[in-house]
């Protein structure tokens, strides 16, 4: 007898987005099963950011569908924890270090219910992971970029999610908080987690993840890291840009023709 | 005299007059708080001006000042502001502030137009609607239990009571949508929702205020109490509390200062909002300015006894080292004046040669050089500069380095006695 088929964890299904008219991702088709540290490298301006936030709802898709086991995001968000780029919030914002932890558990609590003694014991232990229990109190703009990092990090974990689901965050991070970082992921994945990070540095995504997709406006390759990242696909990804996209793209958002 | 007169001059008319002010600004300053965290100031003041046509209109359909008609009127123009912003920008192609500029003037001034039209028909008077008349507000009263209460106040309440009730259950989401509103969408807050039940509240807080102190000063309510409580505390609920008590506080002020001198409350409050903010702004423990100021005074002057003891610290070293004692150089006026207070609290006494060193001087004086001289060697050692590099940084790092961190310095470069230059490193007492 065969076991009954699997779903997916996370399942890009001919996804097509467009800001506006113009697309910038099309048919990506990207099936990943089981719990691993997954890369998604592509150059600037590749669509890496834009992948994530089509499958957690923040920009519309033009086409195509995405699930997460075998579901709608909006069926499953409390299992999917997000860590946006960190320039994207002003970190002047008046809240302190575990203010922004216990937003992590707001998903479960649901609209109304406050956070109570269990949820901030989940925020102490989630900001102890990252190293970061000794600043609980401080104003968030007091911290360094990869302390700010972390408790981005400490705040998904205080999601206590099955998917984790990271934009850069490894940019503008020093060395110790890139391995602290390095750590947790590893741990998660060890714990049987998905976590799926966006990343632009090759020397590091070589040495980093289990399996990766290369990106660049489409899906160039996806697969064990080794088996990806070969100098062929590299080109493909990097030299061999597809400037027939971008131009097809612009040709759509002003309703004329490519010349 | 004068605060006798004021209480048997009617003071129960005042009491009311203070009172409805008061909860005005209670109401602006919460709603302002989120305003102000998300820098949407702009959008306050676009609302405050665009509520006036859904007042008129309003009015002239039947409703009374501060009736739920008016008050359905003006959050209903708000929200036809804010979509008229939107649309500019994604088909106009305006940015969001000119946007917000086009429209909240163009709805203001068609308010305007129509309340000077219907002047004659309208219960309504142009300046009423730029400056309020917080003085009437005590004669349009309406009977609760037994009370001759004045309407406007009972507005100002209802609205306020809404607003805080409803900003307490909702705060969590308020807060999540305003510092990371890509996060709290991924997580379910239904981010539109709450940032357009935000512009409601700001539409109801204005036109709750807009009797009593008119369109242009309402502003002035939603953002100086805020702006000011930033400037006291970094946690936003703090933020909260601490702006409506502003906002109570300016409101009564004002009212008993503009009563005193017998001109516009509405202004005066105004007036001690912008006093209240410029009192933070130098007077604010940490970043005022005055703060400021004493923290460099204190430390260039902690600089100049410092220089000083090391300066004589090295006149002895060079005597026992049986060099010539270093000419004094013209010491400058602020070196004299250092030289005597070090001598008042007993670090110098005089000596043979000008100043020396006492024995509480002298420990200092060794803490100054070693952090010079490890600096030193800690340099040399980390960065190859030449010889003559190693001096400019050290003269303003010695003010810098702490007991710990010399430690560490001394454990990494080793507990050598000598620096760069070869001379001895004094031992940490």
């Amino acid at each position: 007898m065969q076991p009954p088929p699997r779903e997916p964890i996370l399942e890009f299904h001919d996804v097509t987005v467009a800001y506006g008219r113009r697309p910038v991702l099309w048919n990506i088709d990207l099936a990943i099963d089981e719990p691993c540290l997954f890369g998604i490298i592509g150059p600037n301006g590749a669509g890496k950011s834009t992948l994530l936030k089509a499958a957690l709802g923040l920009v519309p898709l033009a086409g195509g569908t995405v699930r997460f086991f075998g579901q709608p995001f909006a069926e499953v968000r409390g299992r999917v924890g997000y860590v946006p780029q960190r320039e994207t919030v002003d970190w002047d914002f008046p809240v302190s270090v575990s203010d922004v932890v216990l937003m992590g558990t707001y998903a479960r609590l649901g609209w109304f219910r406050r956070p109570g003694p269990q949820e901030r014991e989940i925020a102490r232990e989630s900001l102890a992971r990252v190293g970061l229990a000794d600043v609980a109190g401080r104003q968030i703009g007091k911290l360094s970029g990869g302390q700010q990092q972390r408790v981005f990090l400490a705040r998904a974990l205080a999601q206590q999610a099955d998917v984790y689901v990271l934009d850069e965050p490894m940019a503008g991070v020093d060395a110790r908080s890139q391995d602290l970082i390095f750590g947790v992921l590893s741990e998660l994945r060890e714990a049987g987690r998905l976590v799926v990070v966006v990343h632009h540095d090759l020397p590091t995504a070589a040495q980093w993840f289990d399996r990766v997709a290369l990106i660049d406006m489409r899906l160039v390759a996806a697969g064990p890291t080794a088996a990806v990242l070969t100098p062929q696909n590299l080109e493909r990804t990097y030299a061999g840009r597809l400037d027939l996209l971008d131009e097809l793209g612009r040709a759509v958002e002003e309703r004329g023709r490519t010349s | 005299m004068t605060t006798l007169s004021f209480f048997t001059d009617g003071g129960g008319m005042h009491a009311w007059a203070i009172a409805t002010a008061a909860m005005v600004a209670a109401g602006c300053a919460l709603v302002g708080t989120l305003l102000v965290v998300r820098r949407m100031s702009l959008v306050g003041d676009a609302i405050s001006h665009a509520v006036l046509p859904g007042i008129v209109v309003a009015v002239l359909a039947g409703g009374r000042l501060g009736g739920p008609l008016v008050l359905v009127g003006a959050v209903a123009a708000a929200l036809l502001t804010v979509w008229l912003t939107q649309l500019l920008r994604s088909e106009g192609g305006l940015s969001e502030d000119a946007g917000a500029g086009v429209a909240f003037t163009t709805l203001f001034a068609v308010g305007v137009v129509i309340v000077t039209a219907a002047a004659s028909r309208i219960d309504l008077d142009p300046a009423c609607v730029l400056h309020g008349l917080l003085e009437l507000v005590p004669f349009d009263t309406v009977p609760i239990l037994g009370v001759e209460v004045p309407r406007a106040f009972l507005t100002a309440t209802v609205v306020f009571v809404t607003l805080a009730l409803t900003a307490i259950a909702t705060w969590k989401l308020q807060v999540f949508t305003a510092f990371d509103p890509g996060a709290a969408r991924a997580a379910g807050v239904p981010v539109a929702a709450v940032t357009t039940g935000l512009l409601v509240a700001t539409a109801l807080a204005t036109v709750a205020g807009f009797e009593a102190v008119g369109a242009i000063l309402v502003v002035a309510m939603l953002v100086v109490p805020a702006a000011t409580a930033e400037l006291l505390t970094r946690r936003l609920h703090r933020i909260a509390v601490l702006a409506i008590l502003l906002g109570v506080v300016a409101a009564a002020i004002g009212y008993l200062a503009a009563w005193r001198w017998n001109t516009t409350a509405a202004g005066m409050i105004a007036v001690v909002l912008g006093m209240q903010y410029l009192a933070c702004v130098l007077l604010s423990p940490d970043d005022g300015l005055v703060a400021r100021l004493c923290n460099r005074g204190w430390f260039a002057w902690r600089v100049a006894c410092e220089d000083r003891l090391a300066a004589w610290w090295r006149a002895e070293e060079a005597v026992a080292r049986g060099d010539t004692f270093p000419s004094a150089e013209g010491p400058t006026l602020g070196d004299r004046v250092a030289d005597v207070w070090l001598a008042i609290t007993g670090r110098v006494s005089r000596g043979p040669r000008g100043w020396t060193l006492s024995g509480r001087g002298r420990e200092q004086a060794d803490m100054v050089v070693r952090s010079h001289r490890l600096w030193e060697s800690w340099l040399g050692r980390h960065a190859e500069l030449p010889l003559d590099h190693l001096h400019p940084p050290a003269e303003w790092i010695e003010h810098h380095l702490g007991a710990e961190v010399r430690r560490r310095i001394e454990a990494e470069v080793g507990t050598q006695a000598s620096d760069p230059h070869g001379r001895t490193i004094p031992p940490e007492p």
